[in-house]
């Protein structure tokens, strides 16, 4: 019973991650109908903010050091002013472009920020004791688990039911949603779509920032590729749970958490190097009987 | 036609180097100045270069002075082709590649087919040295398959560990090297058991699946064999911890250094093998000196003991060409391969017709308590690890 439970946990802590990553690509791609490849590059240059730029092994902590209430909105506010910046700068210039242009562009803007972040860091992995606290063992009803994974999951949860509320409740979000069904036809009725736009990679950036705060205070290591694989799920995430469906992008986000920790479970040692062979084979398998992902945003499909 | 001439007379300038003129001896270095590999070649390379500037002070090697000249690498494998072949243009007598196999290999082959020496900067795969370039290369370091070796021996004799536990980073043939010395060594040792094994990825953001299954054993196991390396381990060792579970953690030589302990406060129970400490206790007063010399030259400690094979590699390759009386490749690998237990500052050195790298050698062993490492012991392993078992 215990161990179901711990493994029941387990899933669901790495399926907020995924899900966290998987909204911030779906709010963008809801409005805009870009994939943003450069979200990944935002949760490492959201954690390596938190250090003092330096060539040397030791990491130089620096706003890192700030207690937990100032750190958490300090990293928020990067991430989401990266976000901002890099739809003023870079993806404002696209705004009509086709979404292949625009997806090439994200890759491009990655590129930059990661070897931004190469050339004031280096690429040696930089260690960071991210709220120390929370890497004690809790115990609940008989499973011994890290309270970092019960706090990435409360912390979901809140993200999860704030925006909910943000979007159904008030007007900003109500744009949002409307933008993101039919964008043309919101514009005409009176929707700001620059204001949209901007509110929607301020999110994004956000969740990102989120993702690099539980990402750095469960491995302690800020790397500058560490954002490439949560990126990937991520995406798998957003593409089996319906290009543009927020909820779908959450749901698979911990489906493929629960994958990912049941196949560790059940496969035999000599298969368990092929794990992600598996989970990728059953996101193919989703894809097959339900190509236009589990929950398809109504925007997004074809009108004859 | 004059362009012509022009062409010619430059190309010349640029071939002169390769007919080396005879009062000088060249070390190429085809490493990565830049790219992530560039952290890993940097240390040993500024180490390799104390060595020589001691050689040099010393009255150079058979009366000449050693020269460096240096290409990048960029941390990628055709550029690494061309680095090679641009140190052998500038008249290098030995090529200095990459630490890691993979990424020196493309330079040292091009060593090897202009017959020249090539020595891998720290690779720890069997396949740097004859098995993957040729017969005229080598590496500074030790096979990974000692280290995990050593580990499982010592833990087995020293603190009395039985039951082990077997996790595998399954991201480089580095962390495969390291199991596959403790597969080989856990079946001498009488009383050890194995009981239980998992793998799990090097990138994964979580391992909370292999915890729980660890944590499922009816109890905790003495020994964890933990093979990977950065930065995946301090994650993989910091989400162990977190899980409360206290076993004793057993690494390669890749966790080695303080600089990533931030990351995992008061981490205890944690022992690693190391060529040479970096922390000020080494046993060897002269490799505390050589710690102090460093720092002198590059303004900063050693971070990790990875630094030191770049020292040993000129070293041991200076006494060959110094036997040999000369530069000439085939006279120096026979000295080199003559060599057996031959002291340096980092532990005995073996080569063989067989095997250009360590398939034994001595480890000092660090153990980390309260988050400060340092020196505990020292262990050889009892018997080389057969090549044939290395090759599987």
């Amino acid at each position: 019973m215990a161990s179901l439970l711990q493994v029941l946990f387990d899933a669901l802590s790495l399926g907020s991650l995924y899900a966290l990553g998987a909204l911030g690509i779906a709010l963008i791609f809801g409005v805009m109908r870009l994939v943003n490849f450069a979200h990944g590059d935002v949760i490492a240059f959201s954690l390596f903010a938190l250090l003092w730029p330096s060539t040397d092994a030791v990491a130089i902590v620096f706003a890192g050091n700030l207690p937990w209430f100032l750190l958490i909105p300090f990293t928020l506010a990067i991430g989401a002013g990266l976000s901002v910046l890099s739809e003023l700068v870079v993806f404002r210039r696209f705004r009509r472009a086709n979404p292949a242009t625009m997806m090439i562009a994200s890759f491009a803007l990655g590129f930059v920020i990661r070897y931004f972040l190469l050339m004031l860091f280096t690429s040696r992995p930089k260690s960071i004791a991210l709220l120390p606290a929370l890497s004690q063992p809790v115990e609940i009803l008989g499973a011994r688990i890290p309270l970092l994974q019960l706090i990435t999951i409360l912390v979901t949860l809140a993200v999860l039911i704030g925006l909910t509320l943000f979007l159904r409740r008030t007007r900003f979000g109500l744009e949002m949603r409307a933008a993101a069904e039919n964008f043309t036809m919101a514009r005409m009725l009176g929707v700001r779509a620059n204001r949209v736009i901007m509110g929607a990679f301020a999110l994004s950036g956000a969740l990102a920032a989120a993702s690099a705060l539980i990402l750095g205070s469960q491995t302690g290591t800020a790397n500058i590729m560490m954002g490439a694989n949560v990126m990937l799920m991520a995406f798998i995430a957003t593409v089996i749970g319906g290009m543009g469906s927020l909820a779908g992008a959450v749901l698979a986000g911990f489906l493929l958490g629960a994958i990912a920790t049941v196949m560790q479970v059940i496969l035999p040692p000599d298969a368990r190097a092929f794990r992600d062979a598996f989970v990728y084979g059953a996101v193919i398998l989703v894809l097959i009987f339900r190509p236009q992902g589990l929950l398809s945003a109504r925007g997004a499909k074809e009108r004859v | 036609m004059k362009r012509l001439t022009a062409v010619l007379a430059a190309s010349t300038a640029l071939a002169a180097p390769a007919f080396a003129d005879d009062d000088r001896i060249v070390v190429g270095f085809a490493t990565a100045e830049s790219g992530f590999m560039q952290g890993y070649d940097k240390p040993a390379q500024d180490a390799a270069i104390i060595r020589i500037a001691e050689i040099n002070e010393a009255g150079g090697l058979l009366g000449k002075q050693l020269e460096v000249v240096n290409a990048d690498t960029k941390t990628d494998r055709a550029e690494g082709a061309k680095a090679g072949l641009s140190v052998i243009d500038a008249g290098a007598d030995m090529v200095v590649v990459s630490c890691d196999y993979d990424f020196g290999a493309p330079a040292a082959l091009a060593a090897e087919s202009a017959g020249l020496i090539s020595f891998f900067l720290c690779a720890e795969s069997v396949k740097a040295g004859i098995q993957g370039v040729g017969p005229n290369s080598f590496s500074a370091s030790v096979l990974a398959a000692v280290q995990g070796a050593t580990m499982a021996q010592w833990a087995y004799e020293k603190k009395g560990a039985r039951s082990f536990y077997r996790l595998e980073d399954t991201w480089t043939e580095y962390n495969k090297g390291i199991c596959d010395g403790f597969d080989w060594m856990l079946p001498k040792l009488a009383e050890a058991q194995l009981v239980g094994e998992d793998s799990f990825l090097n990138e994964d953001a979580s391992i909370a699946a292999q915890i729980t299954r660890i944590k499922a054993l009816p109890e905790e196991p003495d020994a964890i064999m933990l093979c990977t390396m950065m930065p995946g381990g301090v994650s993989a060792i910091k989400q162990l911890r977190a899980a409360g579970i206290t076993s004793m953690i057993l690494n390669g030589s890749g966790m080695d250094g303080s600089y990533w302990m931030s990351a995992v406060p008061d981490l205890s129970n944690f022992f690693v093998p190391v060529q040479g400490s970096v922390f000020g206790d080494d046993p060897n007063a002269e490799v505390n000196a050589f710690n102090a010399k460093y720092k002198e030259v590059t303004g900063g400690d050693p971070a990790t003991q990875y630094t030191y094979p770049g020292y040993v590699m000129i070293d041991v390759w200076a006494k060959a060409v110094e036997r040999a009386g000369t530069t000439e490749t085939s006279a120096v690998v026979a000295e080199l391969e003559k060599m057996v237990d031959e002291p340096t500052l980092f532990g005995p050195r073996t080569f063989t017709a067989e095997l250009h790298h360590q398939n034994k050698a001595r480890y000092l062993i660090v153990e980390t308590t309260g988050g400060k490492p340092a020196v505990v012991d020292e262990w050889t392993i009892s018997e080389p690890i057969p090549v044939a078992d290395l090759m599987k």
